[in-house]
């Protein structure tokens, strides 16, 4: 394989480079990624498959005058670098100019402590990870007689290195591993089946607690068998820590500043007021230790920071890049985000998470005595729109009644607004727990009350 | 883009442990694309690609590793990776002098005008000359998003059938999408023409008509009343309308699908299906055609395959694993969005067939119906073939003649139950291009129809009953 190299010098090289083949009147920037991924699916004892990746590949983005150019390539030789910021310089010249495209400046970045990179997760064979998810299958169905089948169970990890140079200044590069695993196993009484999910995370394999994650999905699933529908209500929620990640979701696209320059989002104009029960603070922290989306620096070079987003209720700003932040006055709140190399930066959210309150879900479904505990929404895409925050979603979860489930439900949908949400949230869980998928989304326990449960019978 | 000799070690290290195929496919992709929004650029982009992957099979487990790095150590440890998913199988040989069997290298689309001859600013022209063209088709119009994207994309095939397979594809697609309003009603308009080919394009379709017409459609919907709502003669406008065969059938007789045990058209191979007045195709030859490409992502060569002849079904869109199974000849079906994706059975340029009769025909002999003239987006569920989509540009027909726009119009109905109430196909075959997105894949394709009537279908409007 390739020697190991310091994607952080490549890229000032690159820029300097650059910068005499450009012009001095151009502004550089060039983003290094190189990323290996492996996910293996067991099912039926087998492996079904096995996905491997080596992603490597360079983005420029050239600004000359206001005028932004993008190109990309995969290669990374000279030659073919140089083209690439040849490419991106014209582009720029057939651009319209805006004056708020920049590029950030010199910093210094916080690296130590951030605990973001474990070499177990490049040195464990795939041998080993194909057994993990094989072994993950077999204790899901080991897990309670009435699991039927697992869907899928997955092992997966990647391992990233980036680097990034700018002419104004920016140098940096870091190296990060994610592991995780998910299962989703389908639990059948009868003619009935219901499915379950459940998943873990770390820096590296050994992090993952394949006997929880079988269990958790395995009782997940199980705990909805016999499930029903229920006359409409009004009823106290109480949101099961994956499905208040989820609600994250729309929360952390209404957040970003580019949503709301773009007339996109129903929190746009809010700033100083109270939107939110005062039990609500939610954080966005690029430096979290161990957080999935961890980073010293952002997409486009910013330092990664800590800020309350929602403080005890009151909605302290947006998100920024350094475009949105030239744009509205203000300084980056380093939440610059790219897919890939292949795109420029946009706005989104590092790690963003409720900051939890006090007690586990037992607790919180004894406060709150009377309820309906939902443990899975369907739609969540489609039924939660973060332009106007209308939310009506499709759920499963359990009836409580005296702080006990006395009987799963299905068939219902619950509906209202995320302000009417934020408005009413009665109680906060101490069992915070980060989202797999978009992005990195967490959220303890939340209870919400006088929420519209829609259903039959 | 790999040396002969090189493959053959790949594919040797990709079967180290056993396996029933491996395949080896690189990709050279280099791509332009702009977008203008408010009457500025906003998106300026070239991209260039190279990547391969390696695939091994073994009886249902597929494994899949890719590099963007093709040197023959990063090809090696590559196919390693993906032999790991095999396992108890026994090392296959393979024969390091074998002589490659090289397929013709085709050539049966037609370029005239090179992506690298047509100039920066004349690309940038075509946008400003559709936007300009759009506004000033009326004073409703508040909104024009203008998308220009070409590529070229080499592919490099190699197997362990010996075959090594060679193909160049050139694309260009533009989008113009147009919002109109008037007193607080908003309405969308748009055009997407797109081509196997190059700039010549735009000599069968102008950036200034592309405007003007996706103008129109947004402004002419501002006029419209609500749809009314209950089951009515539908008669589905010729192009647009091809997508709702697509959807609601023609992912059901996809060989993925019918493996899954997700498809209405399971066991169904010679049994009538449709209307005897019914035959659709999946066509990749079709000339300079969006969907079309001279090899599929296997190395199957492009084919014309009939789904249904006069109401009979004839066969499914498969790929190479799932042709295997079934025991059947590969359709050539067999696509992936990148090097970056698995080949999985996908459409082409899927069709219903031309008919005799003269759409004017058509609307004369219909009572009391709609026109849906181009649809919108739609969901299915694809086990049972149940359907909604919305109409995005309709109108009444009454009395035997186009009457008014309307608007808010959904057409629920179920895909296997349209092929049997189809009953009337016009001489007007058209087709239209989109993005066919499927496991997570986007590949480009093309839906054809000619103009035809739907028996009955329930309308689902805001307004009274019928």
């Amino acid at each position: 394989m390739a020697a190991e190299y310091n994607l952080q010098d490549l890229a000032r090289n690159w820029v300097e480079r650059g910068r005499s083949m450009a012009g001095a009147g151009t502004q550089l920037e060039i983003f290094i990624q190189e990323h290996r991924g492996l996910t293996v699916t067991a099912y039926n004892e087998e492996i079904e498959g096995l996905r491997y990746s080596h992603n490597r590949g360079v983005g420029i983005r050239a600004i000359s005058e206001g005028r932004l150019g993008y190109a990309y390539c995969t290669s990374l030789d000279w030659s073919d670098v140089s083209r690439a910021i040849e490419e991106a310089s014209a582009n720029a010249r057939y651009s319209t100019p805006d004056e708020h495209n920049i590029l950030p400046g010199y910093s210094d970045y916080a690296q130590a402590g951030l605990d973001i990179y474990d070499a177990e997760a490049r040195d464990m064979p795939v041998d080993r990870k194909v057994e993990m998810a094989l072994q993950l299958e077999g204790l899901t169905c080991a897990a309670d007689s009435r699991i039927a089948q697992v869907e899928s169970a997955v092992y997966a990890d990647t391992i990233s290195t980036v680097g990034i140079a700018n002419s104004a200044g920016v140098s940096g590069s870091y190296r990060s591993s994610d592991c995780y695993c998910y299962v989703s196993p389908i639990a059948k009484q009868g003619d009935e089946s219901q499915s379950g999910f459940s998943f873990d995370q770390g820096i590296k394999p050994s992090n993952l607690d394949l006997s929880k994650v079988a269990k958790d999905a395995a009782d997940r699933a199980v705990c909805l068998l016999g499930a029903a529908s229920t006359p409409s209500a009004r009823s106290t929620l109480i949101l099961d820590t994956f499905v208040a990640a989820e609600f994250i979701a729309i929360l952390a696209s209404a957040l970003s500043a580019e949503a709301v320059l773009k007339g996109r989002s129903f929190l746009a104009g809010k700033v100083g007021e109270k939107i939110a029960n005062e039990m609500v603070t939610l954080i966005d922290d690029g430096l979290l230790k161990g957080g999935p989306s961890t980073a010293p620096f952002d997409d486009e070079g910013v330092p990664s920071q800590r800020k309350e987003l929602i403080s005890s209720g009151i909605l302290k700003g947006y998100m920024h890049d350094s475009y949105t932040a030239a744009r509205s006055g203000t300084s980056s709140t380093g939440n610059a985000q790219r897919g890939s190399f292949r795109d420029r930066p946009h706005v989104g959210p590092s790690n963003m998470y409720l900051k939890p309150g006090s007690g586990g879900r037992e607790d919180i479904l004894r406060r709150v005595g009377d309820g309906v505990l939902i443990l899975q929404v369907v739609g969540a895409h489609a039924g939660a729109n973060p332009v106007n925050g209308e939310i009506s979603l499709g759920a499963l979860g359990l009836k409580i009644e005296g702080g006990r489930p006395v009987q799963p439900l299905r068939e219902i949908t619950l509906a209202g607004t995320a302000l009417e949400f934020l408005r009413d949230v009665v109680a906060i869980g101490d069992d915070l727990n980060f989202m797999p998928f978009a992005g990195s989304l967490g959220a303890p326990t939340v209870a919400v009350e006088n929420v519209m449960i829609a259903g039959r019978g | 883009m790999i040396e002969d000799d090189t493959a053959r070690r790949v594919i040797q290290a990709a079967l180290s442990r056993g396996g029933d195929y491996a395949d080896i496919f690189a990709e050279h992709r280099e791509g332009y694309n702009l977008r203008l929004e408010e009457a500025k650029i906003e998106e300026n982009t070239t991209g260039s690609e190279i990547g391969a992957g390696i695939r091994v099979i073994m009886g249902e487990s597929v494994a899949y590793a890719y590099t963007n790095d093709l040197s023959e150590d990063s090809l090696l440890e590559t196919a390693r990776v993906a032999a790991s998913a095999v396992r108890g199988g026994e090392k296959a040989p393979i024969n390091l002098e074998q002589k490659w069997n090289m397929l013709p290298v085709l050539g049966e689309h037609p370029i005239e005008i090179n992506l690298e001859d047509f100039a920066r600013e004349d690309k940038i022209a075509l946008l400003q000359k559709a936007d300009e063209a759009a506004r000033s088709a009326g004073n409703e119009v508040v909104q024009v998003i203008a998308a220009l994207g070409d590529s070229r994309q080499q592919i490099f095939l190699a197997n362990s059938l010996d075959e090594i397979v060679l193909d160049n594809r050139v694309r260009v697609r533009m989008v113009v999408q147009v919002v109109a309003a008037r007193e607080g009603e908003v309405q969308i308009g748009y055009e997407a023409p797109g081509a196997l080919g190059g700039y010549e394009m735009f000599k069968r379709f102008p950036p200034e008509k592309l405007g003007h017409d996706a103008a129109a459609m947004a402004i002419t919907m501002l006029d419209a009343r609500p749809a009314p709502s209950g089951p009515m003669a539908v008669v589905i406008g010729n192009g647009t309308g091809g997508v709702l065969f697509h959807e609601a059938c023609g992912h059901s007789l996809e060989a993925d699908a019918i493996h899954k045990h997700a498809s209405v058209f399971e066991g169904k191979i010679g049994r009538k299906v449709a209307n005897s007045i019914v035959s659709a195709y999946d066509d990749a030859t079709l000339e300079n055609r969006w969907g079309s490409f001279n090899y599929d992502d296997e190395g199957v060569r492009a084919q014309r395959t009939p789904l249904i002849e006069e109401g009979m079904l004839h066969n499914f869109i498969n790929d190479l694993k799932r042709s295997k199974r079934d025991q059947v000849a590969p359709s050539g079906n067999g696509r992936r969005q990148s090097y970056r994706h698995v080949a999985i059975p996908r459409m082409t340029n899927t069709f219903i067939a031309a008919g005799e009769a003269k759409p004017h025909e058509i609307i004369a002999d219909t009572p009391l119906g709609i026109y849906a003239k181009k649809l919108g987006g739609g969901e299915v569920n694809p086990v049972t073939g149940d359907f909604i989509f919305s109409i995005v540009e309709g109108y009444m027909i009454r009395q035997g003649k186009m009457a008014e726009p309307v608007k808010g119009a959904t057409l629920v109905g179920n895909g296997p139950r349209v092929l049997q109430d189809i009953d009337a196909i016009a001489d007007d075959i058209d087709f239209d291009t989109g993005m066919c997105g499927k496991d997570g894949q986007s590949v480009p394709v093309c839906t054809g129809q000619p103009t035809l009537r739907v028996r009955e279908l329930v309308v689902g409007g805001t307004a009274e009953v019928v």
